[in-house]
C-alpha cells in the first residue's frame, strides 16, 4: 500500500529534516514580510526549497519537485533583485508553502502527493514569467477561508489583472518540465569534458573565472526538471491565464491544512487516526547518545563484578572483604541506573522551539484574516521538553494562540483610540521552573471580565445563581473551560464555539499538567500552563496510612514533623498547627480519601502546591522513591495521578494533592474531630 | 596504482543530514564503506586539512561555505589540489557545470541519481586517475 515501500527510513528521515525545514522557511517568510529586502533571509528561504527539492527527488516525489522548483526560483529572482516583493506575491509564496506542507502530509501517509493546485502553479508561473497575478486584495484576505465563511468586510472587489498586451519576456519554463530522462538532457558530459579539458591548470583558477565567450549563458530558468516520471504539469502557456483569483489559489492550497481551517475545533479526545505514522522518530544529540552508552557499558561491568561476587558467595566466601564489594557494587549499580534513567529521558528532551516555529506563520494568516496586525513574539524557544508532550501540547497551543488572536485582541483600527499601539502582541513564552516547564500565552487585547464571564454561564445554565455568586475572579475565569461555554454571541469561524478550551484543558491534565488563566479588562489575559519535566519518572514521599502506602510528589514536600494532637488548634472551625510561628491548615489524609481514620494521625507532611502551604496528616512513613509511572489508561479515580510499582513488588497509588484539594473547594480547611477516628470518639 | 576500493576514505558533504544518508547508502552499494560527513564546505574543508582524505563527494548550495568555494579553496591547497572531488549539483544548469569544470572539479552529477549513474561517475574519475 505504500508507495515507499524499502525507503520507509529515507522517508521519515527527509520528513523530519524537510519538515524542520519548511517550519524555518515560514518563519522567515514572516521575517520578511518586516525585512522584504533582507539577502540573507532571501538566501535562507532559497536555499530551504532547493534542499527539499533535492531530497524529495530521490524519493521521486515528482510533484513537490515541480512546486519547490518553482519556488525556489522566484526567490532567485527576489534574492538576485530581479524582482520585488510584494503583498500578492507574499501570499502566493504563502500558499506554495502551504502546498509543499499538504504534501508532506501525504508523503507521511505513504502515498506520493498528487500535483499541486494546477492555480497555485499557474500563480508561480505567472509571477515567474513577470507577470504578478492579480492586484487583489491582499489586505484582510482571508487566507485561511473554508467556502462556508462569510467574506471579511475588508476585502476589496476583486478585479482579474488585464492581460500585459505586450510580452516580451521568454518562457520561464521550458516545456519538457519533467518530461526530461537521462537520455534526453542535453550532452552536459561534453559540456563539462570540454570546459574540464580546455582549463588550462585548474589549480590555478581559484577566482571564479568568468565565462569563456564561446559559452553563452543560459538563463538559470531554462532547466528540466531531473525528474524521471513525466510530470501532468501543463506547458506553459505564452499569456497564463490567470483561472482564479489569488485568494482561491490560497485558499485551496491552505485550506488542505487542518489546523488552517476555521471550523477546526480542537483535536477530538483521541489521536487523529492519520496522525498515527506522525514522527515516530526523533533527532537526538550525539553528545546524548554517548552518555547513554558510556552508562550503558559501565552497568555492564559492575554486572560483570556482581556475577563474579555471586559465584564467590554461592562458593562460600562470606568474608567482609567480600560483602564490602558487593556492598559497593551495588551501590554503584544505583547510582549508574539513576544516571542512565536520567540520560535517556534527557535523549527524549526537545526544544520547544520546534513547536513554536509554526505558530508565528498561524497567527499571521489569521490575523490577516481578521484585518489585525498581530506580532507573535516566541520567547524561551531552547526549553527542552519531553518529545510526546510537544505532539500532545500542538494543538491545544494552537487553540490558544488562535483564541488570543481573534478574541483576545482588538482590531488594529479600534487599538489606538484605546491608547494602545496598532500592532498588538501576542507572548508565547516558555521557561523552566524547578521541574516544573511553564508555558505562558499572553495577549494586550480586551481582557475579559469575570463578571461577564459568570453572567453569561449562569445564561446558558453552566451554573447555578448561588454557584454564581460564590465564585471569586480565578473561579470565574475557568468557567471558559467549561464545555459549551462561548462568549461570543455569534461564534466566530476562526477560532470556533467554544468547544476547544474544555479540550485544551482536557488535553493538558493529561499530560499532569494545569492551566490557568489572569486577566485584566482593557489590559490582556494571560493563560499560563504549568506542566512535569518528564512522564516518566516522578520522585514521590511514601507515605502510610495503616498498612497501605501512597505516594506523594517530593516536589510537593517541604519538610516532615511529628504531629502532636494536643497541639492541634482549631480556629475558626479549621484544624490548625503553628509551625514556626506560622499558622498552618491540617487535613488527615483520611479525610481527603474519605475514608474512616482507624487512628490518630501522628506525623504531618509539609506541602506546598502553587496555591495553599498545608500539612497532610498521615499515620507514618516509608522513604522516598523514585516513582516510574503507569498512567491507569481509562480508570482514572479522582485524585488520583497513576500508580507505581515498590521495589518488592507492591503497588502504590500516587495521589495528585492539588485534585484531592480541589475536593475542598478551595481549601477552607476541615475541623479538628475528623483526626479522631470514631471508635475512640464512641469510647 | 591500484587501489582497494573498499578502503578509500569519503567526505560527503551536504547540509542536510538526509541527503548525505542517501548518498553514504549509494556508495556503500557501490563497495564504498569508508566514508564520513561534513556538514558545510567549512567544516569539510578542517577535516579534509585534518584528516588524509581520498575523495570528496559534495552538495553545491550550503550555507556557510559552499561546494564551489569548497573546491576552489582546495584546489588552491598545495596539499589537497590533486584530491578527486564530484560535486552534486541539484539541477543540469550550463553554467553550473561550467563554473565546476573550471574550477577543477574531477566530475559533476545531477540530483536525483542512482548507485548506477554515480558508480558510472566515479569509475570515469578512477580511470582518469589510474586507480583501477
Amino acid at each position: 500500500m505504500s508507495d515507499f515501500s524499502g525507503m520507509e527510513d529515507l522517508l521519515q528521515d527527509f520528513l523530519v529534516e524537510a519538515s524542520d525545514m519548511l517550519s524555518g522557511v515560514d518563519n522567515k517568510l514572516v521575517d520578511l514580510e518586516k525585512n522584504p529586502n533582507d539577502r540573507n533571509l532571501l538566501n535562507d528561504i532559497f536555499r530551504g526549497f532547493h534542499t527539499i527539492k533535492g531530497g524529495a527527488g530521490f524519493l521521486n516525489a515528482t510533484h513537490l519537485v515541480t512546486l519547490c522548483h518553482l519556488t525556489e526560483n522566484l526567490f532567485d529572482k527576489l534574492r538576485t533583485f530581479e524582482m520585488s516583493l510584494s503583498p500578492e506575491l507574499m501570499d502566493l509564496i504563502m500558499a506554495a508553502t502551504a502546498g509543499v506542507r499538504s504534501m508532506f502530509d501525504t508523503l507521511e501517509r505513504g502515498s506520493q502527493p498528487r500535483t499541486a493546485d494546477p492555480a497555485l502553479l499557474d500563480g508561480l508561473k505567472a509571477a515567474l514569467a513577470g507577470q504578478l497575478v492579480v492586484p487583489a486584495a491582499a489586505q484582510g484576505q482571508p487566507l485561511g477561508a473554508v467556502p462556508t465563511a462569510p467574506p471579511p468586510v475588508t476585502v476589496a472587489p476583486v478585479t482579474v489583472a488585464p492581460a500585459p498586451t505586450a510580452a516580451p519576456s521568454p518562457q520561464p519554463l521550458s516545456p519538457k518540465v519533467g518530461g526530461a530522462s537521462a537520455t534526453a538532457t542535453p550532452d552536459w558530459d561534453g559540456l563539462f569534458q570540454a570546459v574540464a579539458t580546455t582549463t588550462p591548470a585548474p589549480v590555478a583558477s581559484v577566482a571564479v573565472a568568468p565565462l569563456p565567450p564561446s559559452v553563452p549563458a543560459v538563463a538559470p530558468q531554462v532547466v528540466a526538471a531531473p525528474a524521471p516520471a513525466p510530470a501532468p504539469a501543463p506547458a506553459m502557456p505564452s499569456l497564463p491565464v490567470v483561472a482564479e483569483t489569488p485568494e482561491q489559489i490560497i485558499a485551496h492550497a491552505v485550506g488542505r491544512r487542518t489546523i488552517d481551517k476555521p471550523g477546526y475545533q480542537g483535536p477530538p479526545a483521541g489521536r487523529r487516526p492519520e496522525e498515527k505514522t506522525r514522527d515516530n522518530s526523533i533527532r537526538v544529540d550525539t553528545g546524548r547518545l554517548d552518555q547513554v552508552l558510556n552508562l550503558s557499558g559501565e552497568i555492564g561491568l559492575t554486572k560483570n563484578r556482581l556475577n563474579s561476587l555471586r559465584s564467590d558467595i554461592i562458593n562460600g566466601r562470606s568474608d567482609s572483604e567480600t560483602l564490602h564489594s558487593l556492598d559497593q557494587s551495588v551501590s554503584q549499580l544505583d547510582l549508574l541506573v539513576s544516571d542512565l534513567q536520567n540520560a535517556v529521558m534527557k535523549t527524549r528532551m526537545q526544544p520547544i522551539g520546534r513547536l513554536f516555529q509554526k505558530y508565528p506563520r498561524i497567527a499571521r494568516d489569521l490575523a490577516r484574516s481578521l484585518g489585525k496586525d498581530v506580532e507573535l513574539v516566541l520567547v524561551g524557544e531552547d526549553t527542552e521538553i519531553d518529545k510526546t508532550m510537544i505532539e500532545d501540547l500542538s494543538d491545544p497551543l494552537i487553540h490558544l494562540i488562535r483564541n488570543a488572536v481573534d478574541h483576545g485582541v482588538e482590531p488594529s483600527a479600534e487599538r489606538p483610540a484605546l491608547g494602545k499601539p496598532t500592532k498588538s502582541e501576542v507572548r508565547l513564552e516558555a521557561r523552566q521552573e524547578g521541574d516544573h516547564i511553564v508555558l505562558v500565552i499572553s495577549d494586550d487585547g480586551r481582557g475579559m471580565s469575570a463578571e461577564r464571564l459568570r453572567a453569561k454561564a449562569l445564561e446558558k445554565g453552566l451554573i447555578t445563581d448561588e454557584e454564581a455568586n460564590a465564585m471569586d475572579e480565578r473561579q470565574s475565569y475557568n468557567l471558559v473551560f467549561l464545555p459549551g461555554f462561548s462568549t461570543k454571541d455569534v461564534a466566530s469561524d476562526v477560532s470556533g464555539r467554544g468547544v476547544g478550551m474544555d479540550v485544551v484543558k482536557t488535553n493538558i491534565q493529561k499530560l499532569n499538567g494545569s492551566i490557568e488563566i489572569k486577566s485584566s479588562p482593557g489590559k490582556g489575559s494571560t493563560f499560563t500552563i504549568s506542566l512535569p519535566l518528564t512522564l516518566a519518572i516522578l520522585p514521590v514521599l511514601l507515605v502510610q496510612l495503616g498498612n497501605q502506602p501512597f505516594a506523594v510528589p517530593l516536589s510537593m514536600v517541604r519538610e516532615i514533623l511529628p504531629i502532636d494532637i494536643a497541639l492541634v488548634q482549631e480556629v475558626g472551625g479549621r484544624a490548625t498547627m503553628v509551625v514556626r510561628g506560622e499558622v498552618m491548615p491540617i487535613y488527615p489524609l483520611p479525610f481527603l480519601l474519605d475514608w474512616i481514620p482507624e487512628r490518630t494521625p501522628e506525623y504531618g507532611v509539609l506541602m506546598q502546591t502553587s496555591e495553599h502551604t498545608f500539612i497532610l496528616a498521615i499515620d507514618g512513613f516509608m522513604g522516598r522513591e523514585d516513582a516510574v509511572i503507569k498512567s491507569l489508561e481509562d480508570f482514572r479515580p479522582k485524585g488520583v495521578a497513576g500508580v507505581t510499582t515498590l521495589s518488592n513488588g507492591q503497588i502504590v497509588l500516587i495521589l495528585d494533592m492539588k485534585e484531592l484539594m480541589s475536593n475542598l473547594g478551595g481549601g477552607r480547611g476541615v475541623p479538628r474531630s475528623t483526626f479522631i477516628p470514631p471508635q475512640a470518639l464512641a469510647a | 596504482m591500484p587501489v582497494d576500493h573498499a578502503k578509500i576514505k569519503f567526505l560527503v558533504v551536504d547540509d542536510f543530514s538526509t541527503m548525505r544518508r542517501i548518498v553514504r547508502n549509494l556508495l556503500k552499494e557501490l563497495g564504498f564503506t569508508n566514508v564520513e560527513e561534513a556538514e558545510d564546505g567549512a567544516i569539510a574543508l578542517q577535516k579534509l586539512q585534518a584528516g588524509n582524505f581520498e575523495f570528496v563527494v559534495s552538495d553545491w548550495n550550503m550555507p556557510n561555505m559552499d561546494g564551489l568555494t569548497l573546491l576552489q579553496t582546495v584546489r588552491a591547497d598545495e596539499r589537497l589540489k590533486t584530491l578527486p572531488f564530484l560535486m552534486i549539483t541539484a539541477e543540469a544548469k550550463k553554467e553550473n557545470i561550467i563554473a565546476a569544470a573550471q574550477a577543477g572539479a574531477s566530475g559533476y552529477i545531477v540530483k536525483p541519481f542512482t548507485a548506477a549513474t554515480l558508480g558510472e561517475k566515479m569509475t570515469k574519475i578512477f580511470e582518469k586517475l589510474g586507480w583501477t
